[in-house]
């Protein structure tokens, strides 16, 4: 299978079109406000994407893993735009303080006032401007670490050639980086989704809501995994190593994970619902205003119900007339999922998806879609020198013996 | 004391995992239907070499979770919104958010249930004898040796046949065994 020469130009338009209407929404005054969430809204999305790379390359080396050899490097790349999303959070950075946070305009326009609403003063000093600012700054350099220790190392491995002592070495160096970086990650993934989505309700209190972002993250990452896994072994670079097995092993993750951020988002639910707190229920009693009621059923059945059973049958993970769609199907229920966060914010009767939204995913798919195509070409496909790449490639161990 | 006994079927020992894998691939291809493979630990690929089709258990899964989360949701209406309406906590009478968690717990305790009757209803469990176990050389099957059985009861088994196949796959060692 060939590429069209237009998919290959896709990621450059997309760029273009969205910074062209992102700019027209910057320019406009009246947009400026609409421009921001869904900004907010695009970037969330796409570092759902960063952040799930990332977790699935610390976890294939805590794990020993064999079956994820072949695919490690595509995780590895989408983990290494963790830098390249430090560079676009830049407009949320400019913006945050007049247009997204209510506490940190609060800040801005009158301090004395801000610090009578207590649910703002008793979390400083991480809820203002220094801690805001620090922790982006703080949040971005833990990724650029992590992502390019794990990268790098990687990358050595490729040229070690017959050199073992240097192959082990590098084997070693990424189960190091792992070892901490899954701590650091929990923690830092869970700090940053807290100040950038949650805090847009500061006097809102959730301590699922990490954990939340975090299985949507994963989720929505297993089903991009699976698509560019699937053009890239139908295309040619990886046509040797992907068997069944990548693709029925990233199935039952991506299954897994289905139900585990379902658990995730209904204990949130069900905590509020059943504790009854005002605190609490009015970021759900938000939530089922107008055509925000039908998002939330969307999210019920269609980010859960149609996955799970669409993915139940062992063979469904297999078949890929269901799984392409269904994962495009995914990539909507995160937007959705992500709107559900942050629109109600702006668009208190019911949910509505502007033009804004769509240019400004744009940009920041095309953008990170341009640099990952161009970390890939310049790399070898995947891991050629890892120590388990044969038993990956389904070498048995009795053929080991002989 | 044979003629009292009726023939179980032919026991192979093999000495390596390879052998008994290829062993198994040769058996597969002959279109043996009753037959079986006995290894002191399990060999990756063995699945594919015996032409195993996928396991029906899930289905068990599927219909035990299914019932699990029908009777839940059932049992929590009738005890809270029907046979001794309560309220509680201001919560309606029944709610499919809070009885989820006991709907849930059903659901897995009965796909466990499901899971586990399946697995021994297909397997034909529990049984307190096997043929089998008369070979003494069969012991070795939880030590260093790898056997292969097929029973006379398959339709393609014939005495001399059969033995010429086990024969041709590299077994060492062939024996009846007699039940």
């Amino acid at each position: 299978m060939v590429i069209p020469p237009i998919w290959k130009k896709l990621p450059m338009i997309l760029a273009v079109i969205g910074a062209v209407g992102g700019a027209a929404g910057i320019l406009t005054p009246s947009l400026t406000k609409q421009f921001a969430h869904s900004y907010l809204l695009a970037f969330m999305f796409f570092l759902s994407i960063c952040l799930g790379g990332l977790f699935l390359t610390l976890i294939h080396h805590i794990f020993d893993a064999a079956w994820s050899v072949p695919v490690r490097r595509i995780n590895e790349h989408l983990a290494f735009l963790l830098p390249i999303m430090g560079i676009l959070f830049i407009p949320i950075a400019i913006l945050a303080p007049t247009e997204l946070y209510s506490w940190l305009i609060a800040l801005r326009t009158d301090p004395a006032a801000a610090h009578a609403d207590h649910a703002l003063h008793s979390k400083q000093p991480l809820f203002s401007f220094g801690g805001f600012y620090g922790t982006a700054i703080a949040l971005f350099a833990i990724w650029t670490w992590l992502s390019y220790s794990l990268r790098k190392w990687s990358l050595r491995q490729d040229d070690a050639g017959k050199d073992n002592a240097l192959r082990v070495l590098c084997t070693r160096k990424l189960r190091v980086h792992s070892a901490y970086g899954i701590y650091v990650f929990a923690f830092s993934l869970t700090l940053a989704v807290i100040m950038w989505m949650k805090s847009l309700e500061h006097q809102w209190f959730s301590t699922m809501y990490g954990v939340y972002y975090f299985a949507a993250s994963v989720w929505t990452t297993l089903a991009t995994l699976y698509v560019i896994t699937t053009v890239l072994q139908k295309t040619g670079p990886l046509a040797g190593v992907i068997t069944k097995r990548q693709r029925h092993d990233i199935g039952v993750l991506w299954f897994a994970f289905t139900v585990f951020y379902s658990y995730i988002h209904f204990s949130q639910y069900f905590l509020i619902y059943n504790a009854n707190i005002p605190e609490e229920t009015y970021y759900y009693v938000k939530r089922e205003v107008g055509t925000w009621w039908q998002v939330g059923m969307v999210i019920i059945f269609g980010h859960f119900l149609v996955p799970f059973v669409a993915m139940l049958n062992q063979d469904a993970k297999l078949k890929l007339p269901l799984m392409i769609p269904l994962a495009v199907w995914a990539w909507l229920m995160h937007f959705c999922d992500m709107s559900f966060n942050i629109m109600p914010l702006i668009h208190k009767s019911g949910f509505s998806v502007h033009w804004l939204d769509i240019t400004c995913m744009a940009f920041i798919g095309g953008v990170l879609s341009i640099v990952f195509i161009k970390y890939f070409n310049a790399h070898k496909p995947y891991p050629v020198n890892d120590h388990r790449l044969g038993e990956a490639l389904g070498v048995h161990q009795y053929e080991d013996h002989k | 004391m044979s003629d009292s006994t009726v023939k179980y079927g032919l026991l192979a020992e093999f000495d390596t995992a390879a052998d008994i894998m290829h062993a198994a691939e040769k058996v597969r291809d002959a279109g043996y239907r009753r037959w079986d493979v006995y290894t002191p630990f399990p060999i990756h690929g063995m699945d594919d070499a015996m032409g195993l089709k996928k396991s029906k258990v899930g289905w068990f899964t599927f219909f035990g979770g299914a019932t699990g989360i029908s009777l839940g949701y059932l049992m929590i209406w009738w005890m809270n919104a029907y046979d001794y309406a309560i309220v509680v906590g201001g919560k309606p009478l029944f709610s499919a958010i809070y009885s989820f968690p006991v709907a849930y717990e059903c659901t897995i305790l009965l796909a466990a249930f499901g899971s586990l009757g399946g697995m021994l209803f297909l397997n034909r469990l529990p049984r307190w004898y096997n043929p089998i176990f008369s070979s003494e050389r069969f012991k070795k099957a939880t030590h260093d040796k790898f056997f292969l059985a097929i029973e006379a009861m398959d339709p393609k088994f014939s005495d001399t046949e059969t033995r010429k196949l086990l024969q041709d796959s590299g077994s060492k060692h062939i024996e009846e065994v007699r039940d």
